[in-house]
C-alpha cells in the first residue's frame, strides 16, 4: 500500500480525531494517544492573562480558571453554535491543540479523519471543515458513530449506540457509508442524565451545596440502571461542612431516565430495515460513547430487545478512543489518491 | 478457502465505504454532484437554527458562565479586607505575612539614574461614579482629580519625570481601562487616590492600600459571599488570589505604599492634629491586580469628617495633600536610589 510507504518515510502522520461534545480525543500514526475535555478558554482581559499565563486553555485546566475565562464548549449539543464565531474558533483551537499532543515532527503533512456527532456533521458540515483545515493538509469528516463502527470492523449488519454527553446517535452499518435514513440522534444522553440528577439531588437536598460539574462527577463515579447492592453515599458541603449524603436512588433514577427513549430508538431503528436484515442487526448491537459505561445498561437493553427475538448487546473496550481508533484506522486505510485532491 | 472469500468480500465492502467517505467529503466542499441545492437548503436550516442557539446560549450564559466576580464595583467595593492595621508607632513591616507569596520578587524596578521616569496618577472615580460624597456635597471624584493635577505639577518641576493622568477631566472611567493605561504608557509607578468614607467614626483616617491576600479566614469568608448563588467554589477563588500574589512585584509595591503613608500620615497630624494612621493594607483592588509595577491606593482623607470636607475644599488643603504624596513618591523613588 502507498501509505505505508509514505508514512516510513514520515512525511504524513495520520490521526484520527475525535470532536466531541464533553471529550475530545486523538489517535495518531506515531502511537499517540491523548484526550482533552472539550472545553476552551480564552482570558477575559488583560488581568485573567496574568493570572492565567497563558492565551487559550483547554480541558480541566479551563474549567480550573472559568473565573477567568471566556469558557466555550463549543458543541453543546451536539451542535456548532454557527453564528458564534467563538464556538467555531473553539474548534480549532482544540483541533489545533489535539494535533500538537500528537506530537507531529517538523515538516510532516497531518492527514486528518475527524469524527463529529451525527448532527453536527448534518448541520455545520462546512463549518466543521472549514475549523480543522487550517491544520491538517488533507482532511475527511465523517459521523463519529461511523468512525466507531469501521474501526471495530462493524462494516456490515450492525448497530452501534453511541452514548455521549449531547446526543445518543444510533448508526446502522450495511456494507456502505451510512446514509441519512441510517443514522438518528436522540438527545437523551450524558448531560441530560446530568440535569435529572441534578434536579433530583436538588429536591431531595435542598441545602446541600452542589454544582453541575460535581453531579457529573457523582454520575460518573457511580451510574449504574437497575439493581445494585452497594451503598452510594457521598460527601457535599451544608453550610460549608461536608455532609455524607445516600444519592443511591437518585442516580438510579437520574441514569434510568434515559432507558424508555433508548429502547424505543433503537426498535424503530431497527423496525426500518427487513426482517431478515433486523434479525442480524439485533445480533450485532454495539454500545459506545462514555453512557456505555453506565453499569447495567447493557444488560438492560438486551433484554428489552429480546422480547422480540434473540439479541446480542456488547460494549467497546474503551469509549474513550473508540472514535478517535476508529477514525485513525480509516486515515490509514484511506486510498491516497482520496486525500490529495481535499 | 472460506475464509479467503469472506476476506475477499471484507475487502471489497471497506472499499466502498472508504470510496464513499471520499464522495461524501467532496460533497460537502461542494466539489461533487448536487452541492447547490443542498447549500441553499442549509443555509435556511442554519439561519434558523442560529436563532434558536443563540437564545439558547443566551440563557445558558446567563446561568452559568457569569460569575460576580468581575463585576469591578463589587471587586473594589466586597473585597477590602480591614483586618490589618498597624497602629501609628507600627510602621514596620509584618514580613511573614506575605513571605509565602514573595517567592518570586521579581526584578527591582527602582533602578534609575538621570533616565526619564513614568509616574501614573489615577484619580479615583469620575463621570457616572462621584465615589464617595460629603454632608455638604463634596464629591470624591472632583477631589483626586483636583489632587492629581497638583500633584502632577509639583512633579513635573522635578524635570526628570513623566506623568501621565488615568484622566484629565469628569469622565467615566472603567478600572480594567485604567490599568490599560498604565501598561499602555509604561508606567514604572502607579498611585491610584481616592478618599474614605466612614460614617461611624468621627476621625480623619488615613490609609494606603497595595494588592496582596487578606488573613486566611476573611478571604473565605468574602469568597464565600462573592461565590454565593453561582457555582464557583472557594478553591477557584483562593487559587486566583494565590496567582495574582505570586505575578505581582508586592515587596515594591509594600514600599511604596509605606512611603506614601508615612508622608501622609506625619504631615497631616501635624498640620491639623487630627489624623489616625490606619496603615498599610492589602487588599485585592483591581486597579492594582493589573498593574505589573509598583502600584499602591491612596485614601488621603475621609469626607465623611466634616471638619475634614470643609478642608477639603480649600485649595491650599489640596496643594498640602499633594505636597505629602508627592515627598512619599521622592522618598520611595530616593531609596531606590540609595539601593544602588
Ligand atoms: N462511568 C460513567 N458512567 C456514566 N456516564 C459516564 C461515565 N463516564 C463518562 N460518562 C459520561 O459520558 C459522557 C461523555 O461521553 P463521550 O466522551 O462519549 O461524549 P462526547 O463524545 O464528548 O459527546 P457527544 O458524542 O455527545 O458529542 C459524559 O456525559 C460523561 O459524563
Ligand atoms: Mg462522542
Ligand atoms: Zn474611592
Amino acid at each position: 500500500m502507498s501509505q505505508a510507504e509514505t508514512q516510513k518515510e514520515g512525511s504524513i502522520l495520520f490521526v484520527g480525531i475525535d470532536l466531541g461534545t464533553s471529550r475530545s480525543s486523538i489517535s495518531s500514526s506515531n502511537n499517540t494517544r491523548e484526550w482533552v475535555e472539550s472545553y476552551v478558554g480564552w482570558p477575559k482581559d488583560f488581568i485573567s492573562l496574568q493570572v492565567v499565563g497563558k492565551p487559550v486553555l483547554f480541558g480541566a485546566e479551563a474549567l480550573k480558571n472559568r473565573l477567568s475565562l471566556d469558557l466555550c464548549r463549543p458543541l453543546e449539543r451536539g451542535i456548532i453554535k454557527e453564528g458564534i464565531e467563538k464556538s467555531e474558533e473553539a474548534v480549532k483551537e482544540i483541533i489545533k491543540h489535539l494535533i500538537e499532543l500528537a506530537k507531529p515532527s517538523g515538516g510532516q503533512k497531518i492527514y486528518a479523519v475527524v469524527g463529529v456527532p451525527a448532527d453536527t456533521l448534518k448541520v455545520n458540515k462546512l463549518a466543521i471543515r472549514r475549523a480543522v483545515s487550517e491544520f491538517a493538509h488533507s482532511l475527511m469528516v465523517v459521523s463519529e458513530p461511523f468512525a466507531v463502527a469501521y474501526g471495530m470492523n462493524l462494516l456490515n449488519n450492525s448497530l452501534v449506540i453511541d452514548i455521549g454527553a449531547g446526543t445518543t446517535d444510533f448508526c446502522i452499518m450495511h456494507g456502505t457509508i451510512p446514509s441519512e435514513e441510517d443514522q438518528k440522534t436522540i438527545l437523551n444522553a450524558g448531560d441530560y442524565i446530568d440535569d435529572q440528577l441534578y434536579s433530583y439531588l436538588s429536591e431531595k437536598y435542598p441545602n446541600a451545596r452542589f454544582n453541575k460539574n460535581m453531579v457529573r462527577q457523582f454520575k460518573e463515579q457511580f451510574s449504574f440502571v437497575g439493581d445494585m447492592p452497594d451503598e452510594i453515599k457521598v460527601e457535599i458541603p451544608v453550610d460549608g461542612k461536608p455532609v455524607l449524603h445516600d444519592i443511591k436512588n437518585e442516580i438510579r433514577r437520574a441514569c434510568e431516565s434515559i432507558l424508555p427513549a433508548l429502547v424505543e430508538a433503537t426498535t424503530e431503528m431497527i423496525a426500518r430495515f427487513d426482517p431478515e436484515f433486523q434479525i442480524k442487526i439485533k445480533n450485532n448491537i454495539v454500545l459506545a460513547g462514555g453512557g456505555s459505561l453506565i453499569r447495567g445498561l447493557r444488560e438492560y437493553l438486551q433484554d428489552s430487545l429480546k422480547e422480540y427475538g434473540p439479541c446480542s448487546v456488547t460494549s467497546v473496550n474503551d469509549p474513550l478512543f473508540a472514535g478517535s481508533d476508529g477514525a485513525l484506522k480509516l486515515a490509514l486505510d484511506m486510498p491516497s489518491k482520496y486525500w490529495e485532491p481535499l | 478457502m472460506i475464509s479467503l472469500l469472506h476476506q475477499k468480500r471484507e475487502m471489497r465492502v471497506r472499499k466502498t465505504i472508504l470510496r464513499g467517505v471520499y464522495e461524501d467529503n467532496l460533497r460537502i466542499i461542494g466539489k461533487g454532484g448536487n452541492g447547490l441545492i443542498s447549500h441553499r437548503y442549509y443555509y435556511a436550516k442554519k439561519v434558523l437554527l442560529t436563532l434558536c442557539l443563540s437564545l439558547v446560549a443566551l440563557l445558558v450564559h446567563a446561568n452559568y458562565v457569569t460569575g460576580p466576580f468581575f463585576q469591578e464595583r463589587q471587586l473594589t467595593a466586597g473585597l477590602i479586607t480591614r483586618d490589618y492595621r498597624t497602629t501609628p508607632d507600627e510602621i514596620s513591616a509584618k514580613t511573614d505575612d506575605y513571605r509565602a507569596f514573595m517567592k518570586n520578587p521579581g526584578s527591582l524596578s527602582r533602578v534609575f539614574g538621570l533616565e526619564v521616569r513614568t509616574i501614573m496618577i489615577d484619580p479615583g472615580h469620575g463621570g457616572a461614579d462621584s465615589g464617595t460624597i460629603g454632608k455638604m456635597g463634596t464629591r470624591e471624584k472632583d477631589l483626586t482629580l483636583d489632587i492629581a493635577k497638583r500633584l502632577r505639577e509639583r512633579l513635573l518641576k522635578h524635570g526628570k519625570y513623566h506623568i501621565v493622568l488615568t484622566r484629565e477631566e469628569d469622565t467615566t472611567l472603567s478600572l480594567n481601562r485604567r490599568v490599560t493605561m498604565a501598561i499602555a504608557n509604561k508606567a514604572d509607578i502607579f498611585i491610584s487616590i481616592h478618599l474614605n468614607y466612614l460614617p461611624s467614626k468621627p476621625i480623619n483616617i488615613i490609609e494606603t492600600y497595595y494588592f496582596g491576600p487578606s488573613s486566611d479566614s476573611k478571604i473565605l469568608r468574602l469568597a464565600e459571599q462573592e461565590n454565593a448563588g453561582s457555582e464557583y467554589g472557594l478553591s477557584d477563588f483562593r487559587d486566583m488570589i494565590e496567582k495574582l500574589g505570586r505575578t505581582l512585584k508586592l515587596q515594591e509595591s509594600r514600599d511604596f505604599a509605606y512611603s506614601i503613608q508615612k508622608n501622609l500620615f506625619v504631615n497631616i497630624k501635624k498640620e491639623t492634629g487630627n489624623a489616625y494612621n490606619f496603615g498599610v493594607k492589602r487588599a485585592p483592588f483591581v486597579v492594582l491586580l493589573g498593574v505589573e509595577v509598583p502600584s499602591v491606593l491612596a485614601e488621603v482623607s475621609c469626607l465623611s469628617n466634616r471638619d475634614e470636607e470643609m478642608k477639603m475644599n480649600t485649595a491650599s488643603h489640596r496643594e498640602n495633600i499633594a505636597n505629602y504624596l508627592e515627598a512619599g513618591i521622592l522618598d520611595y523613588l530616593r531609596k531606590g536610589d540609595s539601593k544602588l
